[in-house]
Formats: C-alpha cells, sequence, structure tokens
C-alpha cells in the first residue's frame, strides 16, 4: 500500500516537473493548504463562537450556506464572463445566491416559527 | 499545567469517529473523481492500440457529469472533514520521530492536493484562469499525488476505519453535524446538476452554463471569433475534403454535401466542463463519406477543423466511432442550418466523445 501510494506520488510530480510549471504550481498547491488552515479554518472558529448560544438549526443552515457559497464562489464572482460567447456564466449568479441562502434562512428559522404558530393558536383557549 | 493549543478544541465534532466517517464518504468521492478523470484524459489521448467503443451513446456524458458535479458536491465534505481533524494541525510536539515528519507529510500533500483540485476544477468550470499553469496538465498530475497521499492515509488510518466503518453514531450532536454536511453535499449538488441531468435543469440557479442558452439554444464551448474562423465561413470556394489512404480524394461542395443522403440523429453535446445537452443532428454519415472515398474499415482519421491554430483544432477518430451510423459530419442542429459558433458549415458529431473531440468548422478529413 505505502509503495503503491509513494509510486503515485512520485509519478505526480515527475509529470508536473515535466509538463507544468513547477513554480507556479507549487505556489497554488501550498497557497491552498495556507489560505485554508491560517485564514479559511480560523473564521470558521469565529463564526462558530458567534453562533454558540443559537439552536443547531441556525448552526447548521450556517455550514449548508457558508460551503455551498463556496462550493459555488467561482461561477458567483462570474470573473470569466467573455464578450464573444454569453453562454458562458450566463445567470444572474448574485441574485440566484441571496435566493438560495434566504432560502436556507427560512428553513433555519421553521422550528422557531412553528413554536410561534403553536403558542398563538393555544393562546385563544387559555 | 497549561492546556496544549490541540486541547483547547473542546467541541464533541473534532472526533475520531466522526473524522472516520467523513473519511470514509471523501474515499468513494475521490476514488470516482479519480476514476471519472482517468477516463477522460484517456479517450482524449488514448495509446495506439486502445479502441474505445462508441457506445452507450451517453457513457461520456455520465461519468464527466459525475466527475464536475461529484465534485462539486465534496467540497463541504472536505471542508466538514478538515474542520474536524483541525486540531492535530496544532498537535504538540509537531514531530515526534521519523516515521511521524514522514506520516504529517503524506498528509500534507493530502490535504494541500485536495483543496488544489477542488479548487482548480470549480475555477476551471467558471473559465477563471488566475494561475500561470495550464489547467488541463496541473489538474491532471496533481490528481496522481492526492490519490498517491490518499493511499498512504488509508493504510495509515485503516484501524480506524475498521472501528467506525459500520458502527451508529449514537450521540445527538454529531448525527445532525452528518446530516448537515450530507445536506450542504446535497444542496451544492441540487443547484448545479441540472447542466448536464437535463430534468432538474430549473434549479441549476448556480450552475455556470444554462443548457438552453446559448445559439440555437444550446451552449458553446469556443466560438467562431475565438477561433478566428470568421471570415472564412461564409467563402463560396468551401470544399470538404476527403484525402489521405484512400482510393479517390474527395472534394465536396457545400451544396453537394446537402444533396447526399441526410440523417438525423439525437446524440449529447458533453463538454469535459461537465454540461451537457441532447440535440438533434443532420448530416451525412461519416462512414458513407470513407466508404465513398474508399478508406480501409480499420483506418485512422483525422477531422481537422478550418481554425488555423488552437489545440483542439483536429481530433481523431477511429474505427468503432466512425462506423457507428450515429457518427455525422453534421449540417443542421434542431433542424435549422449550424450557427457558425455550432461549427458552420460542418461539424463533427458522435456517441460517447467529449465535447473537445467533436471538431467544429470541419474543413479536412485525412484517413490514415
Amino acid at each position: 500500500m505505502y509503495a503503491a501510494g509513494a509510486a503515485l506520488v512520485l509519478l505526480g510530480f515527475a509529470g508536473l516537473i515535466a509538463e507544468s510549471n513547477p513554480v507556479g504550481w507549487a505556489v497554488w498547491f501550498g497557497g491552498a493548504a495556507v489560505a485554508h488552515d491560517a485564514i479559511l479554518v480560523p473564521l470558521v472558529l469565529l463564526a462558530g463562537l458567534a453562533l454558540r448560544r443559537t439552536g443547531w438549526a441556525v448552526r447548521a443552515a450556517a455550514i449548508v450556506a457558508g460551503t455551498v457559497t463556496l462550493a459555488t464562489l467561482p461561477t458567483v464572482l462570474a470573473l470569466g464572463r467573455r464578450g464573444d460567447n454569453p453562454s458562458i456564466l450566463p445567470l444572474a449568479y448574485g441574485r440566484n445566491l441571496l435566493l438560495v441562502l434566504a432560502a436556507l434562512a427560512l428553513a433555519a428559522l421553521l422550528p422557531r416559527l412553528w413554536e410561534l404558530l403553536a403558542r398563538l393558536r393555544r393562546r385563544p383557549r387559555e | 499545567m497549561a492546556k496544549s493549543l490541540a486541547g483547547r478544541f473542546t467541541s464533541t465534532l473534532h472526533s475520531e469517529q466522526v473524522a472516520a466517517k467523513l473519511g470514509m464518504w471523501l474515499g468513494v468521492s475521490f476514488t470516482v473523481a479519480f476514476a471519472t478523470g482517468l477516463f477522460s484524459h484517456f479517450v482524449q489521448h488514448p495509446p495506439a492500440w486502445l479502441l474505445w467503443p462508441s457506445r452507450p451513446v451517453n457513457l461520456y456524458r455520465v461519468t464527466q457529469g459525475l466527475h464536475v458535479i461529484g465534485g462539486i458536491a465534496t467540497v463541504p465534505l472536505l471542508l466538514a472533514k478538515l474542520w474536524t481533524v483541525y486540531p492535530k494541525l496544532w498537535q504538540w510536539p509537531p514531530l515526534r520521530s521519523a516515521g511521524h515528519a514522514a506520516e504529517r507529510l503524506s498528509v500534507l500533500l493530502l490535504v494541500a492536493g485536495a483543496l488544489f483540485q477542488l479548487v482548480t476544477g470549480l475555477m476551471n468550470i467558471a473559465y477563471t484562469y488566475l494561475w500561470p499553469f495550464g489547467f488541463v496538465q496541473a489538474h491532471y498530475w496533481t490528481a496522481f499525488i492526492v490519490y498517491g497521499a490518499l493511499v498512504i492515509h488509508v493504510a495509515n488510518e485503516w484501524a480506524k476505519v475498521r472501528r467506525h466503518a459500520w458502527t451508529r453514531v449514537e450521540q445527538p450532536d454529531r448525527r445532525r453535524f452528518l446530516a448537515t454536511v450530507a445536506a450542504a453535499c446535497g444542496v451544492a449538488a441540487l443547484v448545479t446538476a441540472g447542466e448536464t441531468v437535463t430534468p432538474l435543469k430549473r434549479l441549476a440557479v448556480l450552475a455556470p452554463r444554462d443548457p438552453d442558452v446559448g445559439p440555437q439554444g444550446v451552449p458553446v464551448n469556443r466560438s467562431a471569433a475565438a477561433a478566428g474562423v470568421t471570415q472564412v465561413l461564409g467563402d463560396p470556394a468551401y470544399r470538404l475534403v476527403v484525402t489521405g489512404a484512400v482510393r479517390t480524394e474527395l472534394s465536396i461542395s457545400y451544396a453537394e454535401l446537402a444533396r447526399m443522403p441526410q440523417h438525423t440523429v439525437r446524440l449529447p453535446i458533453a463538454c469535459v466542463e461537465g454540461w451537457s445537452v441532447e440535440c438533434e443532428w443532420t448530416g451525412v454519415r461519416l462512414r458513407d463519406l470513407i466508404a465513398a472515398a474508399g478508406g480501409a474499415p480499420d483506418a485512422f482519421l483525422t477531422v481537422e477543423s478550418l481554425e488555423r491554430n488552437g489545440y483542439y483544432r483536429s481530433s481523431e477518430v477511429r474505427p468503432p466511432h466512425w462506423q457507428d451510423p450515429l457518427t455525422l459530419l453534421a449540417l443542421k442542429l434542431n433542424g435549422r442550418t449550424l450557427d457558425p459558433d455550432h461549427g458552420y458549415p460542418v461539424r463533427l458529431i458522435a456517441p460517447n466523445r467529449p465535447g473537445v473531440m467533436q471538431t467544429k468548422w470541419v474543413g479536412t478529413v485525412r484517413v490514415a
């Protein structure tokens, strides 16, 4: 297993050196790890502290909202649009992301809305 | 005694059980990505002995859809896993022995490589090229580093995987966390999958492509303007030439081509970037042309574009594909003459083949 894994790793490095731009590649390879470990995770830890006292539904919605935003961010930013080809990145992504996030916020608040409705329904009988 | 930094992470979600569950899901997703990626690579660069079949018609469409949509859905999974094991980054002492150092190096390759693959993949499907290297080579070779480091990691952690593989997660917080991550993967897939799974197209609000948007209602990757062919497309002197190892060289005008027996087929155009859409194509069977020219049944063809330069200006068509009755040199798309951006006057369309190999603006078919 170790030999097979190491062979694949070495093959990858050999290919990169032969066919790619090793210095530029290394900057992005290392940069991805540094950006994640030194910027993204500390921000997530702070967000976790801020949401400490909320219910699990709010925290779950925040996790879904944050990860889905990151997973679609290059599309939402749409830096790749080109004048000669309007079929690339054709949608209103900023608006669409806001709609997705609004739907998630609504889902996060559903348990509380439910509670509120139940309380309102009980009140007239009291 | 002062608490170590790693000991300050108090959430019960930073647990071996959660990490093992997420790790197993990641193992599946990276295996699918590696396998479908290699498939795509060797479809485009087959060794001389390898004859890919032309069926199933939608095979490439499915594997590449899995590669891209699966990759998008892997983002929440990878981020959740890295958050779960983040305290281990700050373990003290950082290196206990030579073996421990080697293990941490392989984890570094795995973490950086997995992030690199997702970041470059996501930016590539959004046509955002901010790096100083070629995407294809970097994404391809880094895949070997990631998968090799993954094999080493699985070998190291095998005992933990076995301990948790079939156990139920009992603690409610952990159950909710894993369910939330699964939901995030599902949402990420749902808002993008419609660019290739056509019935879901109305949900694809964050996909880089809308399968209905483009010239003639079909997306395009390389426009006629980008290919620099706009000037030559209207030329009345246009001839489709079939040449090379043939009995009779053919030189056919557009009008003659349109008078030859026409066939209509339904085939997907399936891009390496993950989007795909099925269309109706009308044109001349490639095998009829080769038969008319007297090419050998085991010949390899090269279909060449009028485009002068460009990485994808020509593509090879091997016997299983050119002998397939579905393979056309198409003149029409969805019943109308091809738009210049779709390859007017003539384009290749064949089953089970990536879009970059469906050569547009065809001028020459070379038989070898």
